[in-house]
C-alpha cells in the first residue's frame, strides 16, 4: 500500500514539474480534486458506517499504526476538501500576475507544496496517531512554510517564515514529547491509547503537553504570534488555506484528546475549565487585536484567533456541561463548537480571497491607503460584504447558527443552575467578542471599499477575474446554505458530536429542531422582509424627484478625501481599553494643537502585541548567545574540524562501550 | 391567533406612542406647549412622500442599508409579548437572535455611514461601532438573569412562567428592568449617551449616521428607531410587570409612560456626558448587570437552599 501511495505522489510531482508554467495551476488542481473527490467520498462512507479502518502498517518506532476514517475525521476531511479545492482554483487568477518574474520550477514547487500540503492534512485527521501522525503533521508544516516562503526575495517574508518555522517546531517537540510519554505508559501510541492513559491516573500532564502541541497549531494564546506574522507575508490563497483549515488541526487534536475522556467527571470537568479559560482569553486577545489592526491580512489573521478562542468556548462549555451532568449543554457546546470550525473555515477563506484581491490590484494590504473600492471591484465588495455579514455572526447566515448554539449551551447551564459561573463568563466574553467584531469588521470593510479613495492607486484598481470571483463563491454557497437551513445542516454536525461526546443525540435533536425550524422560516422572512421594502421603496422613488450631490460636509465646502475617517481612527475608542495589552511604535508625529497652519506631516503607528515582544526577546537574546558559542568552533581550519570529527568518534565508541548507547 | 395579532397591534401602538410621551414630557417640563401627540409620525408620513438626494461617493450598499436597517428591527420585534400575551414568533434562544438582529441593524447603518465618505459619519460609525460592542455584554446579561430565574431561553416562555416567583426577586427584576431601560437610552441614542437634539454635528453619535439620508430612507430609519424603542422598552416593562400585575393593560401603559417619561426627565434635567464619560458610562452598565446577575444567583440558590 505504502508503495503504492509514494508512487502516485512521484507520478503527480513529475506531472506538476513537466506542464507547461500556465497549466500547472490545472494539474495541481486536478489531483487535489481528486483527493477531494475521495476525501468526501471517504468522509460520506464513514457517515454511514461509522470508523472504517483503511490499511494499517509498521513503523519503527511506535510500533503498528492504521489509516482509519471516524465521524470527526470525516467532518475534517470535507472542510479541507472544500477549502482546498477554492484555493487550487483561486490561485490560477492570484499567481498570473506573478509569470514571469518567477521561474517555472518555482511555480512547480509551489503548487508541489500545496498538493502536499493537502494531501497531509487529510492523513493528518486520518492518522491514527504516533508516527503516522507525526510525519504527517511535520510534512503539513515543511509544505505550508515552502508556501509561506514563495516571495522568498521579500526579507519580511523569509523572517515570518522562519518565525513559523520555529514556533512550528517548538509546538511539535510538545507533541513528541505527548507521544512519547503515552508510548512509555500504554506501549500503544494512538489516540485510543489516550483513553487509556487518561485511566491509568494523573492524566493532566500528558494533556497539557499535547494541548501545548495542538494549541501552537491553532494559535492559542500566547502562542499565537505566528498567525499575524505569517498571513501578511504569505500569498493570499496560502493564507486562507492556512487560516481557513490548517490551524483547525489544531481543534482536531483538541477534540480527539477530549474523546479520549470517558465518563471521568473530575478529569472531563478540569479539561473543560482549561480549555473554557483559554478560549476565553484567546478570544478576547485576538478580537481586542483584530479591531485595532491597519492592515488587511493582520487584521483576518488576529480575527482567526479570535475565531478558534470561540471554536474553544464551545468545547469548553461542552466538557464542563458534560462532567456536570447534562448532555444538553454537552450537545449544544460541542455542535456549536464543531459547526464553528466548519463556518470560520468558510467565511475565513472567502475574506482572504478577497484580500488577495484587493492586494493584486493595490499591491498593498495598508488599509489606510484604501477606500472606495467597491466602486471599482463591485463583485469582490459583494461577495467580501457577504462574508463580514457571516463573520460577524448576523442572521440570517452560518456564523450566527453556530454561536447561537454555544449560546444556547450556556443558556441552559444558567437556566437549569448547572454551572452558572463559568456559562456567565462564557457569555460575557462570548458577546464582548461578538460585539468587537462588529467594530472590527465594519472597519475593514469601511475603510477598505467604502468612502472616497485615499490614495491614487484606488483608481487604477478593477475587478478581478472570473476564477477568482468563482473561487469565492464557492464557500458562500455552503455559507447560505448552513444560514438557511440550519436544520439539515446540523444533523451530520450532530451526528459528528455525539461519536464525540459519547452521549446521545437524540435529545437535543428534539429539543434544538423547532428552534432550527422556525429560525430558517424567520430567516426566510427577514429576508422576504428585506427584498420587499427595498422593491417598495425602489417603486415609490420612481415617481419622485432623485437627485445626486456630494457628500453633505456640514456647511465645509473644501472636502478633501484624507478627512474621512481612517482605520486608525475608526478603533482609537478601543484603544484605551487594549492599551496595557500592546506595544505602540510610531514613526513621525501628529499635528499639535497649538499649529493653526500644519505643515506636511507623516504619521505611521503600529499596534504591536505585547507577547510577541515578551516572548521574542528572551528566545533572540538566547539565540544570539548560543550563536556565539557555537562560532567559536568555527575557526576555518581542516586540522580542528578533524579533531572534532575524532572526538565525536570517541565518544560514540566511548558511549557504546559503556552500553549506554 | 387572535392574541397574537392583539399583542403586535399593540405593540404597534407602543412604538408609536413613545416618542410621543417624550416629546410632552420635555415641553411639559420646559414649560412649553410643545408639539403635537403624534407630530414625529406626521413628520415621517411628510418624508415617505419626499424625493431623496443621494451622495455620488456612496453605492449600492447605501440603499440597501435602510431596508436592512427596517427589516431587523421588524423582525426583532415580532418576538417581545406583551405581559400576558403571546408574540407572533417564538423559539428557544430567541432572546439571542433578537440581540444579534439588533447588531444586523447596526452593522446596516454603521457602513452605510462609512459610505458617505463624511469624517463626521465616520465618526458617528465610529462610536456606534464602541458602544455597540460594549453595550452588548450588558444586554446578554440582563437576558441571562432572566433565564436564570424563569429557566427559558426565549421571550415567551420566559415572561410567562416569571409570574410564580417569589418575592425575594422582586428588586432584582426591578434592577434589570433599570439596565434595559438604560440600553434603550444607549440604543437610541438619547441622553445621557447621546443627544438627538445636539447642534453640532461633532458631539452627535446616531443622528451624525443618517446626515445624508433623505426621504424614504430617512423615514424607514425613523421607523426602525421606534420599533427598536418598543422592543426594548416591553422588555423593561414585561420584567416590572411581573412584580406587580402581569397583565396586558398594565403592561402596555407602562411601557410606553415608563420609558418615555424617564427619557423625558432625563434629557430636561441633565446634559449630555463628554463623550470621553460615555466609555465609563457604559462599562458601569455591564458592570450593574454583572451584578444584578450576580445577586439574584445568589437569591436563587438561597431559595433553594
Amino acid at each position: 500500500m505504502l508503495f503504492y501511495v509514494l508512487l502516485a505522489a512521484v507520478v503527480a510531482i513529475v506531472a506538476i514539474f513537466l506542464t507547461p508554467e500556465r497549466k500547472k495551476v490545472w494539474t495541481a488542481t486536478a489531483i487535489t480534486s481528486l483527493l477531494a473527490v475521495g476525501a468526501i467520498a471517504l468522509a460520506v462512507y464513514a457517515f454511514a458506517v461509522g470508523e472504517v479502518k483503511l490499511f494499517s502498517f509498521r513503523t519503527a518506532i511506535f510500533g503498528y499504526e492504521y489509516f482509519a476514517v471516524d465521524r470527526l475525521s470525516a467532518l475534517f476531511l470535507v472542510i479541507i476538501a472544500i477549502a482546498s479545492v477554492a484555493t487550487l482554483i483561486y490561485s490560477r487568477g492570484y499567481l498570473a500576475g506573478y509569470f514571469g518574474r518567477y521561474s517555472s520550477a518555482h511555480f512547480s514547487l509551489h503548487y508541489t507544496a500545496l498538493v502536499t500540503m493537502v494531501a497531509s492534512m487529510m492523513c493528518v485527521v486520518l492518522a491514527s496517531g504516533g508516527f503516522s501522525f507525526l510525519f504527517s503533521w511535520e510534512l503539513m508544516t515543511i509544505a505550508s512554510f515552502i508556501l509561506i516562503l514563495f516571495e522568498a526575495n521579500r526579507q519580511e517574508t523569509r523572517r515570518a517564515a522562519l518565525n513559523y518555522l520555529v514556533m512550528m517546531h517548538i509546538g511539535f517537540m510538545f507533541l513528541v514529547a505527548g507521544f512519547v510519554m503515552l508510548f512509555n505508559a500504554t506501549h500503544s501510541s494512538s489516540f485510543d491509547a489516550i483513553e487509556y492513559y487518561f485511566k491509568l491516573g494523573n492524566p493532566l500532564p500528558l494533556f497539557v503537553v499535547l494541548f501545548i502541541g495542538f494549541g501552537m497549531k491553532a494559535g492559542l494564546f500566547p502562542m499565537h504570534i505566528w498567525l499575524p506574522e505569517a498571513h501578511p507575508a504569505a500569498p493570499s490563497h496560502i493564507s486562507a488555506i492556512m487560516s481557513g483549515v490548517m490551524i483547525k488541526t489544531g481543534i482536531y487534536g483538541i477534540v480527539r484528546i477530549m474523546q479520549a475522556i470517558d465518563n471521568d467527571t473530575e478529569l472531563l470537568y478540569t479539561i473543560g475549565l482549561i480549555v473554557l479559560l483559554s478560549g476565553i482569553v484567546t478570544g478576547l486577545w485576538g478580537v481586542i487585536f483584530a479591531a485595532m489592526q491597519n492592515d488587511v491580512k493582520r487584521l483576518l489573521a488576529y480575527s482567526s484567533i479570535e475565531n478558534i478562542g470561540v471554536i474553544l468556548i464551545g468545547l469548553g462549555i461542552a466538557a464542563v456541561g458534560h462532567a456536570g451532568g447534562s448532555d444538553l449543554i454537552g450537545m449544544c457546546g460541542m455542535c456549536g463548537a464543531l459547526l464553528h470550525t466548519v463556518n470560520h473555515s468558510l467565511f475565513k477563506t472567502m475574506l482572504f480571497f478577497g484580500a488577495g484581491n484587493i492586494y493584486s490590484k493595490m499591491h498593498t494590504t495598508t488599509m489606510n491607503r484604501m477606500g472606495g473600492i467597491a466602486k471599482h471591484m463591485p463583485l469582490t465588495a459583494a461577495l467580501m460584504a457577504f462574508a463580514v455579514a457571516a463573520i460577524c455572526a448576523l442572521p440570517p447566515l452560518n456564523g450566527f447558527v453556530s454561536e447561537l448554539f454555544i449560546y444556547i449551551g450556556m443558556f441552559n447551564g444558567i437556566s437549569d443552575g448547572h454551572e452558572v459561573l463559568y456559562s456567565v463568563a462564557g457569555i460575557i466574553a462570548l458577546s464582548l467578542i461578538g460585539g468587537i467584531v462588529v467594530l472590527a469588521f465594519t472597519k475593514l470593510y469601511g475603510v477598505v471599499f467604502l468612502g472616497s479613495p485615499r490614495s491614487h492607486e484606488v483608481a487604477e484598481t478593477q475587478e478581478v477575474d472570473g476564477c477568482r470571483i468563482g473561487a469565492m463563491a464557492i464557500p458562500a454557497v455552503f455559507i447560505l446554505f448552513i444560514g438557511l437551513f440550519p436544520q439539515y445542516a446540523i444533523l451530520p454536525i450532530a451526528r459528528v458530536a455525539e461519536a464525540v461526546t459519547a452521549s446521545d443525540n437524540t435529545m437535543v435533536i428534539d429539543h434544538m429542531m423547532p428552534t432550527l425550524q422556525t429560525m430558517s422560516l424567520v430567516s426566510w422572512v427577514l429576508i422576504a422582509v428585506i427584498v420587499a421594502l427595498f422593491l417598495l421603496k425602489r417603486r415609490a422613488q420612481r415617481s419622485r424627484t432623485i437627485t445626486e450631490g456630494p457628500t453633505w460636509g456640514c456647511g465645509f465646502t473644501t472636502l478633501n478625501t484624507k478627512m474621512q475617517y481612517t482605520g486608525e481612527s475608526f478603533s482609537e475608542g478601543l484603544e484605551n481599553i487594549g492599551k496595557p495589552f500592546m506595544k505602540d511604535t510610531v514613526d513621525g508625529r501628529t499635528i499639535d494643537k497649538n499649529e493653526i497652519f500644519p505643515t506636511r506631516h507623516s504619521y505611521d503607528i503600529r499596534h504591536k502585541d505585547k507577547v510577541d515582544s515578551l516572548l521574542g526577546r528572551w528566545w533572540m537574546a538566547l539565540m544570539h548567545r548560543l550563536n556565539e558559542y557555537i562560532m567559536r568552533l568555527r575557526t576555518g581550519r581542516v586540522n580542528s574540524y578533524i579533531t572534532f570529527a575524532l572526538v565525536f568518534l570517541v565518544a560514540v565508541l566511548v558511549l557504546t562501550l559503556l552500553g549506554i548507547m | 391567533m387572535a392574541i397574537k395579532l392583539l399583542n403586535t397591534l399593540i405593540m404597534i401602538a407602543v412604538a408609536l406612542s413613545i416618542t410621543g410621551v417624550i416629546n410632552r414630557t420635555r415641553a411639559m417640563l420646559a414649560g412649553r406647549k410643545g408639539i403635537r401627540f403624534f407630530q414625529h409620525v406626521m413628520n415621517v408620513r411628510l418624508q415617505l412622500r419626499k424625493g431623496s438626494v443621494y451622495s455620488t461617493t456612496t453605492t449600492l450598499l447605501f440603499r440597501i442599508a435602510p431596508c436592512v436597517y427596517l427589516g431587523a428591527a421588524m423582525i426583532a420585534f415580532l418576538f417581545i409579548p406583551v405581559a400576558n400575551l403571546e408574540p407572533i414568533c417564538s423559539f428557544h434562544g430567541d432572546i439571542v437572535f433578537v440581540a444579534y438582529l439588533l447588531a444586523l441593524s447596526r452593522v446596516a447603518l454603521i457602513l452605510a455611514a462609512m459610505d458617505t465618505g463624511s469624517s463626521f459619519e465616520g465618526m458617528g460609525a465610529a462610536r456606534e461601532a464602541l458602544y455597540g460592542a460594549l453595550v452588548e455584554p450588558a444586554l446578554m446579561m440582563a437576558m441571562a438573569t432572566l433565564a436564570l430565574f424563569c429557566g427559558y431561553s426565549s421571550f415567551a416562555d420566559i415572561f410567562s412562567m416569571a409570574q410564580e416567583l417569589d418575592t425575594n426577586l422582586t428588586i432584582v427584576l426591578l434592577l434589570v428592568a433599570y439596565v434595559f431601560v438604560i440600553i434603550m437610552f444607549i440604543e437610541a441614542g438619547r441622553v445621557p449617551v447621546d443627544d438627538p437634539k445636539t447642534h453640532l454635528e461633532l458631539t452627535m453619535i446616531h443622528e451624525v449616521m443618517c446626515l445624508d439620508f433623505s426621504g424614504i430612507d430617512l423615514a424607514m430609519i425613523h421607523i426602525a428607531g421606534w420599533l427598536k424603542n418598543a422592543t426594548l422598552a416591553m422588555i423593561a416593562a414585561n420584567a416590572v410587570a411581573v412584580v406587580f400585575c402581569f397583565k396586558w393593560w398594565f403592561a402596555a401603559p407602562l411601557a410606553v409612560l415608563g420609558t418615555g417619561i424617564a427619557i423625558g426627565v432625563v434629557e430636561s434635567l441633565r446634559a449630555r456626558n463628554k463623550l470621553s464619560r460615555n466609555i465609563t458610562y457604559i462599562l458601569t452598565i455591564v458592570a450593574m448587570s454583572a451584578l444584578v446577575l450576580l445577586i439574584g444567583f445568589l437569591l436563587i440558590q438561597n431559595i433553594e437552599i
